[in-house]
């Protein structure tokens, strides 16, 4: 209580330069923790565009092929089926999720209504590897898959233009001429997709798209996901090897069939956030630096400024602990004053970014900060400041008293 | 005897070493009221800032009230400071943005007393040197002669030992060097011991005693007012 008194009336002495140095620490923990928090949202904002979508992700698509091989000339077309599917998943043990797809461009129609979309054919897993938002209803399962039921899920954008305010479950909708019942409304938060987007396609069991279409046993293109610790290219070989099973495709043709593996994308967009947080990392040190530079800056010209002051304390009884002790906690008693008010600040900016960045289905981009690291920031500062502000201290205890009663 | 100084010497140590106190041998008795003085460089600052404990010296042995005055830490200096001696500057010394109350009473926030209690008797010090009425004004607002009457009753708030008085009436003009030297009469009337460094004749007049110290070596005492009689408590 009696150290306090003589802290605040230290402190008031002079108001400009402890506004001034509250100011530095202030703006400092602020600057720290809005680059943190700041980092923290522009990753969340671009990671938000890939929501629901695996990064584990790959796909193989059918081409032409290259190279003449079993009397076939090069330049052949060749179409995926469902067999080269089922030679896939049975060598293939790292498949984590996997999905044939088929797809369509056709009319659908509701009653008088009548609309062009993507019709697309999916296998359960599919709501695996690109995770829909459910808006009502579900999702397939494996006995709509196969038992080939006419059952279809209808993106939101879609619902929208076929049914208006009128609920789409339960309701039948024709799909070039073949009627589907409705069993769920889906959409898509990631801004990335394969084979269209959730929101305005239409979508039906694999197994049903082919019967109703009479696909046969073709299939467009297959994507599958890897079990944890694998890239989706680990599989490629397994896979082609599957494929010229089936095909007289030469185990040499590298053009025959195109990869697709997004976890390379990732990995760059992975080393992007790294970037940014190094960065962030970087400018934050440095305005940490300059912060704790500056309250031992003005840790030192307090001192200085009070030799004589130091003098007369000690010349009447002050122990060197009682003079440090004093001069520590102005130090500490600024820097959390100050320290809390930047972090604070800080919060209420992020909170006001974070509110106007976010997205109605995206959510938040995580413009913000967790407690531990608020109070982390105020630590440091204070734990870095006291050490600078001790330096200057301990160097006062050098200059004896009688000195320092001196100093002018 | 308050203060026993036994074969005292004291060197600054450089290129050219410099001898500032050579074998000074001192003894001052309770309730005396004595001047040293010297010429500048005489020594007498360097012998009043080991009076006071705030330098310590080669050899010899310092007894200030009985304790031997050797080689203390710095904390225990500062403790001894506190409570035995109470200090006078030719500067005054005090605090420039704190009160009169506030200073009186600032020795006492080292003994760890509570602040009621310290600006009570800070105050009692006050109304004993006629200030009363100045006690919330700071030091900036004061004329010279308050200042070293706010710088005198701080100095016997923790009711020392023995008061100094580094060249107290340095920066006073005449008449209020006259009103401060009296004061330090009164006090030592009532039985406190008082040493003065100065270099004023006049003030070195009106003690009891004046040490002389020349070169480093104290010089034999002559008694100025010899037949004034000394007043033992």
């Amino acid at each position: 209580m009696e150290n306090w008194r003589e802290i605040g009336a230290t402190l008031a002495r002079n108001k400009t330069r402890t506004f001034l140095t509250a100011f530095g620490i202030f703006w400092g923990t602020a600057m720290l923790a809005m680059l943190w928090g700041g980092a923290h949202g522009l990753e969340g904002t671009l990671r938000r565009n890939f929501s629901g979508f695996s990064t584990n992700l790959g796909a193989i698509f059918p081409g032409e092929t290259s190279v003449p091989y079993k009397g076939f000339n090069k330049g052949m077309h060749w179409s995926m089926t469902q067999n080269d599917v089922d030679v896939i998943r049975r060598i293939t043990p790292d498949l984590e999720y996997s999905t044939t797809i088929c797809q369509n461009y056709g009319t659908i129609n509701y009653g008088t209504k009548s609309t062009s979309a993507q019709i697309t054919g999916y296998e359960p897993d599919f709501s695996k590897i690109l995770i829909p938002v459910v808006y009502s209803g579900r999702v397939f399962n494996s006995s709509d898959e196969a038992g080939s039921r006419k059952v279809a899920l209808i993106g939101k954008n879609l619902a929208e233009k076929l049914f208006g305010t009128e609920d789409p479950i339960g309701k039948f909708v024709s799909a070039q001429g073949v009627y589907f019942m409705v069993v769920g409304v889906i959409g898509q938060t990631s801004m990335a997709s394969i084979g269209g987007r959730y929101d305005d396609s239409l979508l039906i069991p694999s197994s049903t798209f082919r019967r109703a279409y009479n696909w046969g046993n073709q299939v467009n293109f297959f994507m599958y996901t890897v079990s944890p610790g694998l890239s989706p290219s680990d599989l490629k070989t397994q896979i082609r090897r599957a494929i010229c099973m089936n095909h007289p495709i030469s185990p040499d043709d590298d053009k025959a069939m195109w990869f697709m593996d997004i976890s390379e994308e990732f990995k760059m967009i992975d080393n992007l956030f790294l970037g940014v947080s190094l960065l962030a990392l970087f400018v934050g040190a440095g305005s940490l630096m300059a912060g704790i530079i500056g309250i031992g800056n003005i840790m030192w010209i307090i001192v200085k400024e009070r030799t004589q002051e130091i003098g007369i304390r000690r010349a009447i009884g002050a122990k060197p602990r009682d003079i440090i002790v004093q001069i520590l906690s102005e130090g500490v008693v600024l820097t959390s004053i100050a320290g809390l008010a930047g972090v604070c600040f800080a919060t209420l900016v992020l909170a006001v970014v974070d509110s106007q960045t976010a997205d109605p289905v995206l959510g938040s981009a995580g413009f913000t900060l967790t407690f531990s690291q608020a109070i982390g920031i105020v630590l440091t500062f204070l734990v870095l400041g006291t050490a600078a502000g001790t330096l200057p201290a301990i160097k006062a205890m050098r200059i004896k008293p009688i000195e320092a009663m001196r100093d002018k | 005897m308050i203060i026993r100084l036994k074969d005292i010497n004291k060197t600054y140590p450089g290129v050219v070493p410099l001898h500032v106190l050579k074998d000074i041998n001192l003894d001052i008795e309770r309730g005396e009221l004595v001047a040293i003085m010297g010429a500048s460089g005489s020594g007498k600052s360097t012998l009043l800032n080991i009076l006071g404990i705030l330098d310590n010296y080669d050899s010899g042995e310092y007894f200030l009230d009985g304790v031997l005055i050797k080689d203390l830490s710095e904390n225990r200096a500062a403790e001894l400071r506190n409570r035995m001696i109470g200090f006078v500057f030719q500067s005054f010394n005090l605090i420039s943005y704190k009160n009169a109350v506030e200073n009186v009473a600032l020795p006492l926030f080292y003994q760890g007393v509570s602040r009621r209690k310290r600006n009570m008797l800070a105050m009692e010090q006050l109304e004993r040197m006629g200030l009363a009425d100045r006690a919330h004004h700071l030091p900036g607002e004061l004329s010279g002669g308050q200042k070293q009457r706010v710088a005198i009753a701080r100095s016997l708030i923790t009711n020392p030992s023995i008061i100094l008085a580094d060249e107290p009436t340095g920066a006073l003009d005449s008449t209020t060097s006259h009103d401060v030297m009296n004061l330090f009469r009164e006090l030592n009337a009532e039985g406190m011991t008082i040493v003065i460094v100065t270099h004023d004749p006049g003030v070195g007049a009106a003690t009891n005693r004046i040490i002389r110290i020349s070169d480093g070596r104290i010089v034999p005492d002559e008694p100025v007012i010899a037949e004034q009689p000394q007043i033992i408590v």
